[in-house]
């Protein structure tokens, strides 16, 4: 370490980043020269894609785990920032305002220095498990992703069984807290992880109790379906028909999430950090981006089963079409060869023309503007411009993009709902939590099943 | 408890072998138990374990250490123990002169210092036989009643915080900031006042504090009422405070408890009516007292007294007299052998010190009677049978402040 950073002491940057390249382009050309003459590598080749061709749905699968892995970091670190945001507005505080605009990488700074810290294992603790427990809480979270549709077609694996492969993977994340509460030697952290163990077995039943309505209307367990069915309009969601479902899921998902009101298992003012107390560096980074993925999967099942998915509050289409566009824009009706030579136009003479004449109608009206100033503001706005009609066009082409955009605003708005829970209610006791589950969103939930039951069959065999 | 101990290797350094239980979960008691009840504590029935509480935890007021016996979540027992915060001020203030023991005093109610740095004031005066110019009392009054109202607005804020809110400790914080800043302006500090004089007090009132006081004043009521509002009507919160730690009065009476959690018991005893002093006999309040002795009532109670304190404060502007602010005194201070007890309603109740002086400047025992030190024994047995959340909101709701109880 010591000697590679001495011999690159005397290089500029330029130096530190060509030399090292021009390092690896020689090793891997050498490699493959060697690979190519022995017909190693035309083999090899040749058996990977073999083995994706008869293996395409493992492959699938893993790009899938792949993606909402990757989505998952900036998901929490947007989660994360808007926390620290909306509870500082509630608090009247500032909150953070150092780092990028309105202090907007505060969570990113957060999470490089997550990673910088020592990562420490104190004496005692049974390492193995508590080496393991912040993957496995954080995997099974970010799991469960693979199941909820973000857009038409954009479905990390498409289950017949969806809902339950949801909840499956999802209770496994407790073991994670309760591997981490059991390893650590300490008990506040044993405290921790048994009060989370008892707050799933208690609310994971109204939970999935409180599907069973939307899944009894459905008629299928598949996310993609379910959200098929509720194409059409605000009016066609399922929250219509089924309001007391959405209560009961929504409270019941806040304690599964374990947020306020229900952050027991992390009770600062009373078991000091909970499960993680122990916990330092990328390990806690684990557990702090587990809990706030979980609230943003939990804020998307919701938005999934009772909001509508990707689709939009009004149905755009037969607006769109009375007005004589037709959705989704078809990319062959234009041919940008038929322009012929004009079509060089399009790169060198419309972003000059029209930053020049914004340049020149901001440089009449803005007196006190010199030539420059004008300038740079009209190629800036020119972008602008250029930008805004093409990321129309392609929301109106992308069925995919449009729902991606509902699908985001809708969860981000009820991670949101989370986010001011948080800075309003104090903490509930554990037994008057369990109560609450118990004797109230249980009997909820099964009379939300009888009543959505009985509906179904007076509708089906009577009226029609 | 294990009976058998045999020779493990240290988990701090694995070269020692030690004689000690080998897990967390086996009993260690910290010394040779001293007393019967220290013994009786330390033995462990099945399925109970120790819980270390502070003196570094988040929500122990301080350096509180409690030590607690617990069956799963249920507390069976506790044991606090003090002395983390000892710095022997009662003997530190019989080795200055009586004017030291007015900053010696100081910190020992760091929420609202105004009160314990008046204690040697109070007693020497007694001492001397001392007439206080009318405007000094005034002064007092009016900081007394402003620092009340600060300490008050965050007693609010920490009983929500340590119910796991995190709004209502950051709106205490706004009021008591705006206090604290106006009694900067006219003392100089922001905590440690030190602003109380034998005599009289340091300093007349001055325009900046008078600015923002009137500032402040137009729009306090508002405040307190938005933030009653804000908890009141926060249903979890009045479930999780509501029967929660009930004392009763014979209880309480018989631990010497004042202040707040004796009122909210139905006891209207209030030093300012029961022995006043200062000016308070011309000033027009009540003494509002609850029935439930619950943590709630406690709660119901802090509102109350800072719309009491606000009364007080408007009467004390609209009567504050012309004068002097310190009475005429030498500045080699002897006071005369005799011994007296003077008390003020703090906060917290009564704050009281008996004192004994020998002829000299110093004083010969200052013995300080801590309001928070007797509140705080309520703990053990309010929290037994409690489960482990609620030993928080009982310890918030009787509101110690651990720089008098450790003294």
């Amino acid at each position: 370490m010591t000697a590679a950073s001495n011999s690159q002491a005397g290089l500029s940057t330029a130096g530190k980043i060509i030399l090292p390249l021009i390092a690896i382009i020689v090793v891997v050309s050498v490699a493959g020269t060697i690979l190519w003459v022995t017909g190693v590598g035309v083999s090899l080749a040749e058996w990977t894609l073999d083995t994706g061709k008869a293996n395409i749905e493992i492959l699938r699968f893993v790009a899938a785990a792949t993606g909402v892995l990757l989505f998952t970091i900036p998901a929490a670190f947007v989660i994360i920032y808007m926390e620290l945001k909306i509870i500082a507005q509630m608090n009247l505080r500032v909150g953070p305002d150092r780092t990028g605009p309105w202090g907007a990488l505060a969570s990113l700074m957060a999470g490089l220095k997550v990673l910088s810290k020592e990562d420490y294992t104190p004496r005692g603790v049974d390492v193995p498990v508590f080496t393991l427990a912040p993957a496995v809480t954080f995997l099974a979270s970010v799991l469960t992703l693979l199941v909820i549709p973000f857009a038409p077609g954009m479905i990390g694996y498409e289950m017949e069984l969806g809902l339950i492969y949801f909840f499956a993977a999802g209770s496994l994340g407790v073991i994670g807290l309760m591997m981490a509460g059991w390893s650590s030697f300490n008990k506040y952290s044993l405290l921790g992880g048994l009060r989370a163990a008892a707050a799933v077995i208690s609310y994971e039943l109204p939970l999935i109790l409180g599907t069973f309505g939307v899944v009894l209307l459905a008629g299928t367990l598949n996310l993609g379906q379910i959200v098929e069915n509720q194409a059409g309009g605000i009016w066609n969601w399922y929250a219509w028909q089924q309001p007391l479902a959405l209560g009961i899921f929504f409270i019941a998902a806040t304690a599964e999430a374990g947020r306020t009101p229900f952050d027991y298992t992390e009770a600062d003012s009373e078991l000091v950090a909970g499960f993680a107390t122990e916990y330092s560096g990328m390990r806690f980074g684990f557990f702090f981006f587990a809990e706030y993925v979980n609230v943003f999967i939990l804020s998307a099942l919701t938005v999934t089963l009772f909001l509508g998915g990707y689709h939009g509050i009004l149905d755009v289409d037969p607006f769109l079409s009375a007005i004589g566009v037709e959705t989704p824009v078809e990319l062959s009706n234009l041919d940008p060869g038929s322009l012929g030579p004009w079509l060089l136009a399009i790169p060198f003479l419309v972003p000059p023309i029209l930053t020049l004449a914004i340049a020149a109608l901001l440089w009449m009206i803005k007196t006190g503007w010199g030539f420059i100033k004008s300038l740079l503001v009209g190629f800036l706005l020119a972008n602008l411009l250029v930008g805004a009609i093409v990321s129309i066009w392609a929301l109106l082409s992308f069925e995919a993009l449009m729902g991606i955009v509902w699908f985001m605003g809708k969860s981000f708005a009820l991670v949101g709902l989370f986010v001011m829970m948080r800075g309003a209610y104090p903490r509930v006791r554990i037994d008057q939590m369990m109560n609450f589950a118990w004797k109230w969103l249980m009997p909820a939930a099964l009379l939300n099943i009888f009543v959505t039951a009985g509906a179904i069959i007076i509708v089906t065999e009577y009226l029609s | 408890m294990t009976s058998d101990r045999e020779q493990v290797r240290s988990l701090d350094d694995p070269e020692i072998m030690v004689q000690t239980p080998a897990t967390i979960y086996d009993a260690i008691p910290p010394l040779t138990p001293r007393t019967e009840r220290e013994a009786e504590f330390y033995q462990l029935e099945d399925g109970e374990m120790f819980l270390n509480l502070g003196p570094q935890h988040p929500s122990t007021h301080g350096v509180l250490r409690v030590v607690m016996k617990i069956d799963g979540e249920r507390i069976v027992d506790v044991d606090p123990v003090l002395g983390y915060l000892h710095r022997g001020v009662e003997k530190i203030c019989e080795y200055g002169d009586w004017h030291h023991a007015i900053s010696n005093t100081d910190p020992l109610e760091y929420a609202a210092s105004m009160f314990s740095e008046a204690l040697p004031v109070l007693a020497a005066e007694q001492l001397l036989d001392l007439e206080v110019p009318r405007r000094a009392d005034y002064i007092r009054v009016l900081a007394w009643e402003l620092n009340r109202i600060s300490s008050h607005a965050l007693f609010i804020g920490w009983l929500a915080l340590d119910l796991g809110g995190l709004t209502p400790i950051l709106y205490g914080f706004a009021e008591r900031d705006e206090i604290v800043e106006m009694l900067a302006a006219l003392t100089g500090q922001k905590l440690l006042f030190n602003y109380m004089r034998i005599g009289g007090v340091n300093g007349d009132l001055n325009h900046e504090f008078l600015s923002r006081l009137g500032d402040w004043m137009s729009r306090a009521g508002e405040h307190i009422n938005g933030q009653a509002k804000l908890m009141n009507e926060n249903e979890i919160f009045v479930n999780r405070t509501k029967g929660l730690g009930v004392l009763d009065r014979e209880t309480a009476l018989g631990l010497g408890m004042s202040g707040p959690p004796l009122r909210a018991t139905g006891v209207p005893y209030d030093v300012r009516r029961a022995h006043p002093y200062s000016v308070y006999p011309e000033l027009e309040f009540d003494i509002p007292t609850r029935s439930d002795g619950d943590s709630y009532a406690r709660y119901l109670l802090h509102i109350e007294e800072i719309k009491q304190s606000l009364r007080i404060i408007d009467q004390v502007l609209h009567k504050m007299p012309d004068g002097p602010v310190m009475a005429k005194l030498p500045r080699l201070l002897r006071i005369p052998p005799n011994r007296a007890f003077a008390a003020i309603e703090s906060p917290r109740g009564q704050y009281g010190v008996y004192a004994v002086s020998d002829g000299s400047d110093q004083p010969f025992r200052f013995r300080i009677h801590d309001p928070s030190f007797f509140n705080l024994q309520a703990v053990g047995s309010l929290s037994e049978g409690q489960v482990l959340a609620d030993i928080m909101a009982i310890m918030a709701s009787l509101d110690p402040i651990m720089g008098g109880i450790d003294k």
